[in-house]
C-alpha cells in the first residue's frame, strides 16, 4: 500500500468500454462489433474490424466514480475525470477528458481516440480522478485498478495471449531456420510477440498438429502441442528475463512489452508467494550469479508446464487413451 | 577502427537480436574488426514495404557527413545535428519506430563504423580496453545509437520545429536522463524540461539529473496532462510528410529540417510546467549542492 501526502478516496474507480468506432481513408466509418470488446477481461480486440484499412479508432467510455465519497469528504474541488491510453513500445501518450453523466450520478462518459500508426502491439487504458487538494491542483486521487487493454491485431478479445504458432518450410523458409532443417519445431523470440515456428518439412507433424488423423493421432498431437508451448514458455521467459533493464541502484524493471506481461504471469509460480517485484529481482539476482540459477530451473519449467496445461491435456490423453482401448477389441 | 561496411544494398532491411547477437562479438565491439556484411545481408529480413523511404543510401550519406563534420570534434557533438536530420530523412510513424529490429540493421549492417567511433570513447569503469556497449547495437530506444537519437527529436520536437529537440540533443545529460522517462511522453513536459535547460535554471549534469528525477517523482501524484493540457493529436500531417518522401530533398546539412506540419504546443502550457518545475527543482536535492544554498 503506498502513502500519499494527501487524501484519497477509499472507494473504487470503473471505466468501461462502451463502443468503439474504426474510421479509414474517404471517411470510411464503422462500428466494431460488441463482441471485440470484452467487460470480463477488459480488452478490446481491434483485430476484429471488418475493414483492414482503418486509420483512427474512437472508444467511447463510461466511468463510475464514489461520488458519495467524494461529496461527503469535502477534501477535493475541480475534481475531473480523464481517460489516458499509453504504449510504451512507441512511447504514445493520449489524453481525453470526460464529462459527467448526469448531476451527481457518479457517471462520467466520454471518447478518446487513438491513431493506428501509433501503436504496435497493445496499447492500455487507464481512467484518473484529479482533482485540487489541499490548495495543490491537478492530484491524481483515484485511479481504476485494472486496465484496459486495447490489442491492436488480435481477432478475440482476451488477455492473456496465446502463442502465435505457424508452420514454415525450415529448408526454403527465412535463411536462419535452414540451420534448424532437421528440428520439428523452433520458438522464436526476436519478434513482436513470441512465435513457434513448425517445420513443415518434418514429415508427419503438421497431420499430427492439425488434428486430421486418426483418433490416436488427435490424441498424439494435443499432447505434442502442449509440450511445444511448454518449451515456448520456457524459451519466452528466458528470452524476457535475460533482456531487462536495470535501473542505476541494480533494481530491475518489467519490460514494457510481452517480455513484461509474461514475467508478471510467470513469476508467481516460479517463488510463489512473493510481490512481483521481489519475485523480479530475485529471479535477476540468481541468473547475474547471485545465488543459485541452475535450482530455479524446475520452477521455472513447472511455470512453462503449467501455462501450456501440460498436465490437464496428459491427464486427458491418459484417459482417452485408455477410452481407446477399451474400444479397441483385445 | 570498425570500417564502413563493403556490401551495401540499396534497401533498409530488419534483423533479428538474434542475428545480430552472432555478429556482435568482442572485436566488434571493441573497434578492431569488421562486421562480414554480406554474411550479415543474407540473414537481414527485407522491410515489409517497398517504399522510397527504404533507401539504404539517403541515411548512409547523412552518416557520412556526420562522420567527416564532426570527425575532429568530441563525438557527443554529433547527436545535436544528426538527431533531426535523421528524423527528417527517415520519415516513419511510431508504430514503425518502435520495431527494434530496424534500429539494429541500422547500426549492424549500415553503420557500425559510426556506432563505435561515436560510443567507443564511453567512460568505462575498470577494464583497460575501449569498448562499446551492446545496447548501443540493440538496446532499448534511449540506449540504441541511432533510436535514440530518432525517439529525441520524435518527442522533443515542437511540431515541425526540431529546435527543442536539438537543444536536448545538446546536453548528454538531458538526453540520457529525460528520454528514458515516460514522463516526456506528454509533450508539453518535455519541452518545458528543454525551456529550464536553454533558460540556464539547470546547467550541469547533476542538476539535469536532479530536475528529472523530481519531474518524475511528482509525476506519480500530480497529472501535468490536467495542469498543462497538449493539443490534440491529428495523424494525416504525419502521413501526408511521409507520402512527401519520396520526392523530399535530402536533408538540409547545414540548416535545421522541417518536420511534419502538425499543430505545436501551446506556449502557455509549457510556461505552466516550466515554473512548476522551477519549483520543484529548488526544493530537489542536488548532488553537491548544499541545501539552501540559493537562499
Amino acid at each position: 500500500m503506498r502513502a500519499y501526502p494527501y487524501p484519497r478516496p477509499t472507494g473504487e474507480v470503473t471505466a468501461r468500454v462502451t463502443a468503439v468506432r474504426l474510421r479509414g481513408p474517404g471517411d470510411s466509418r464503422e462500428q466494431l462489433d460488441s463482441k471485440a470488446h470484452s467487460v470480463v477481461d477488459q480488452v478490446v480486440a481491434l483485430g476484429m474490424a471488418e475493414r483492414a484499412d482503418w486509420r483512427t479508432a474512437r472508444l467511447s467510455l463510461g466511468v463510475t466514480v464514489p461520488v458519495r465519497e467524494l461529496d461527503r469528504k469535502g477534501h477535493w474541488s475541480d475534481v475531473a475525470v480523464v481517460a489516458v491510453l499509453t504504449e510504451g513500445a512507441t512511447n504514445a501518450r493520449t489524453v481525453s477528458r470526460l464529462q459527467p453523466a448526469a448531476e451527481a450520478s457518479g457517471e462520467w462518459v466520454g471518447e478518446i481516440e487513438l491513431d493506428r500508426d501509433d501503436h504496435l502491439d497493445r496499447a492500455s487504458l487507464v481512467v484518473y480522478v484529479v482533482a485540487t487538494v489541499g490548495g495543490v491542483s491537478g492530484r491524481i486521487i483515484a485511479c481504476t485498478e485494472r486496465e484496459w487493454l486495447i490489442d491492436m491485431t488480435a481477432d478475440a478479445p482476451r488477455r492473456d495471449r496465446e502463442l502465435d504458432v505457424t508452420a514454415v518450410s525450415f529448408a526454403r523458409g527465412a535463411e536462419w531456420l535452414r540451420d534448424f532443417r532437421d528440428a520439428p519445431w523452433v520458438v522464436d523470440t526476436s519478434g513482436r510477440i513470441p512465435a513457434v515456428r513448425l517445420n513443415s518439412d518434418f514429415e508427419g507433424l503438421m497431420r499430427l498438429v492439425e488434428a486430421e488423423g486418426t483418433k490416436t493421432e488427435k490424441v498424439f498431437g494435443r499432447l505434442l502441442m502442449a509440450q511445444v508451448c511448454a518449451d515456448a514458455w520456457v524459451a519466452v521467459f528466458h528470452t524476457a528475463i535475460g533482456d531487462l533493464e536495470i535501473e542505476d541502484d541494480g533494481t530491475p524493471l518489467f519490460p514494457a512489452d510481452w517480455r513484461g506481461a509474461v514475467l508478471r504471469e510467470m513469476l508467481p509460480d516460479v517463488l510463489p508467494g512473493r510481490s512481483e517485484e521481489d519475485a523480479l529481482r530475485e529471479v535477476h539476482r540468481r541468473r547475474i550469479g547471485e545465488g543459485s540459477w541452475t535450482d530455479l530451473q524446475p520452477r521455472i519449467q513447472y511455470a512453462a508446464a503449467r501455462r501450456a496445461e501440460v498436465p490437464k491435456e496428459l491427464a486427458d490423453s491418459v484417459r482417452d487413451i485408455a477410452r481407446l482401448d477399451q474400444e479397441t477389441p483385445a | 577502427m570498425t570500417s564502413r561496411p563493403e556490401h551495401l544494398p540499396e534497401q533498409l532491411a530488419l534483423l533479428s537480436d538474434v542475428h545480430a547477437a552472432e555478429h556482435l562479438t568482442a572485436g566488434v565491439l571493441e573497434g578492431r574488426e569488421d562486421i562480414p556484411s554480406i554474411a550479415l545481408n543474407k540473414v537481414a529480413e527485407p522491410m515489409p514495404s517497398d517504399d522510397p523511404r527504404w533507401r539504404l543510401h539517403r541515411v548512409r550519406d547523412l552518416i557520412d557527413d556526420a562522420l567527416s563534420r564532426f570527425r575532429g570534434e568530441r563525438p557527443t557533438a554529433a547527436d545535436a545535428w544528426l538527431a533531426p536530420r535523421l528524423h527528417e530523412t527517415l520519415r516513419m510513424t511510431r508504430k514503425e519506430a518502435a520495431d527494434k529490429q530496424f534500429w539494429t540493421y541500422l547500426a549492424v549492417g549500415v553503420a557500425p563504423d559510426y556506432v563505435v567511433w561515436r560510443h567507443l570513447s564511453d567512460p568505462h569503469r575498470s577494464d583497460s580496453r575501449a569498448r562499446v556497449a551492446r545496447d548501443r547495437f540493440v538496446g532499448p530506444h534511449y540506449k540504441q545509437a541511432f533510436a535514440r537519437l530518432w525517439w529525441a527529436a520524435e518527442l522533443f520536437r515542437d511540431g515541425s520545429d526540431y529546435r527543442p529537440a536539438v537543444a536536448t540533443c545538446g546536453s548528454q545529460d538531458m538526453l540520457n536522463s529525460a528520454l528514458r522517462l515516460d514522463v516526456v511522453d506528454h509533450r508539453p513536459t518535455a519541452l518545458a524540461l528543454v525551456g529550464l535547460l536553454e533558460r540556464g535554471t539547470v546547467r550541469t549534469g547533476r542538476e539535469v539529473n536532479a530536475l528529472t528525477s523530481a519531474v518524475n517523482a511528482a509525476a506519480a501524484t500530480l497529472m501535468y496532462d490536467v495542469l498543462a493540457p497538449d493539443a490534440e493529436r491529428d495523424g494525416e500531417p504525419l502521413r501526408d510528410w511521409i507520402a512527401g518522401a519520396g520526392s523530399a530533398l535530402p536533408s538540409p546539412r547545414d540548416q535545421l529540417p522541417e518536420g511534419p506540419e502538425e499543430q505545436p504546443a501551446q506556449p502557455e502550457a509549457v510556461e505552466i510546467l516550466v515554473g512548476h518545475f522551477a519549483e520543484l527543482f529548488a526544493e530537489a536535492p542536488v548532488r553537491g549542492r548544499a541545501p539552501h544554498e540559493d537562499e
